[in-house]
């Protein structure tokens, strides 16, 4: 029966992994290399793990350990490979995609912010400012047409206002967090009071400046709220290009003969 | 004075979840990838919703960074 290979991260290395690290099931996470990367598995009986809580911490919790002594690729929970051949098969496949990311992604954490905002009270400030300017328009008098489009136009311009308030604070936390970030990604208002919902991907040896930057933005707003999280495994900025990744069949070749026999038995053992 | 969202435990769960379950790498978007013939990947992907909203009604211990949670 073909072994079943629990997939936590692929790593900048082809060497095994020194540091006794257990994944799910308690079985012992090694590596399986290709060329100079590696694949960071461990072997597990059931097909499917069932998403809970402590199985996604176990998950998290080897890509963490692997992250102190690697670069590390996050594989998203539950990906499981039949099998060592598969699985090298997948590596030849994305290849060139791993090593590009491996390399991008060296040296660097990620970090989550998240800004939530009272966008209810901003909100009543805007009418209120609103409501001056339209006073005498409303109380001018108008047909319920007339009335409606103009209740109509004035959501939109609160609406608008709002989004302008919001962008004008991000570009504040984008003056502080540029000089030390080397990638952003931001999403604005997903929820009306989510004003920002960040991830930044930051070099190690700039942490400190980054937190530094993070306390400047949380003082010119202190009455906004704040989550902040990491250092986290890079897992919003794996980008893979599949179709780039796949390599041409004499480029497979030439890496097939590099795999040394040392790499095609490592677990073999436990097969 | 600062209106920090207080990060609990609770709230570094969901950002956990948030990654290990929606981002990093895959290998492919399918639940199960056939090649050949062969069922290479499982990928049992439940989604679970939640909002910061929720988080911020989650407030208790202080923050412990993820590299603490997980372990």
């Amino acid at each position: 029966m073909t072994m079943k290979l629990y997939l936590y991260g692929i790593i900048d290395s082809s060497d095994q992994i020194k540091e006794s690290i257990y994944g799910l099931e308690g079985a012992g996470v090694y590596n399986i290399p290709f060329c100079d990367i590696g694949a960071a598995v461990s072997e597990i009986c059931q097909m499917t793990q069932d998403t809970t809580d402590s199985a996604v911490l176990e998950h998290e919790a080897v890509v963490e350990k692997l992250m102190t002594d690697f670069t590390v690729l996050p594989v998203r929970f539950q990906t499981v490979i039949e099998g060592r051949d598969n699985l090298l098969s997948i590596m030849k496949s994305y290849y060139r995609d791993f090593k590009d990311n491996l390399e991008r992604l060296r040296n660097k954490f990620e970090f989550g912010i998240k800004v939530i905002w009272p966008a209810d009270k901003i909100k009543e400030n805007i009418i209120k400012a609103l409501k001056k300017d339209e006073q005498k328009k409303l109380d001018s008098g108008s047909s319920s047409g007339k009335r409606f489009m103009k209740e109509k136009f004035e959501k939109y311009k609160i609406d608008k206002e709002l989004e302008a308030k919001a962008d004008k604070f991000i570009k504040v936390m984008d003056i502080f967090f540029s000089k030390f970030a080397a990638e952003k990604k931001t999403e604005k208002l997903k929820t009306e009071n989510l004003l920002i919902d960040a991830v930044y991907l930051v070099e190690k040896d700039k942490e400190r400046n980054f937190r530094e930057a993070f306390e400047h933005v949380k003082s010119a707003r202190p009455d906004f709220k704040y989550l902040f999280s990491g250092p986290w495994p890079a897992y919003n900025f794996v980008v893979l290009s599949k179709k780039s990744g796949l390599l041409r069949d004499s480029e497979q070749a030439d890496l097939l003969d590099k795999v040394t026999q040392d790499q095609i038995l490592v677990g073999a053992d436990s097969i | 004075m600062y209106n920090v969202v207080t990060k609990s435990k609770d709230v570094t769960l969901l950002e956990i979840l948030d990654r290990v379950l929606d981002k990093g790498v895959v290998i492919s978007g399918d639940m199960v990838i056939s090649v050949a013939n062969v069922d290479l990947i499982y990928l049992g992907l439940k989604v679970l919703l939640s909002s910061v909203e929720t988080m911020e009604k989650l407030r208790g211990s202080p923050f412990v960074g993820p590299m603490q949670e997980a372990k």
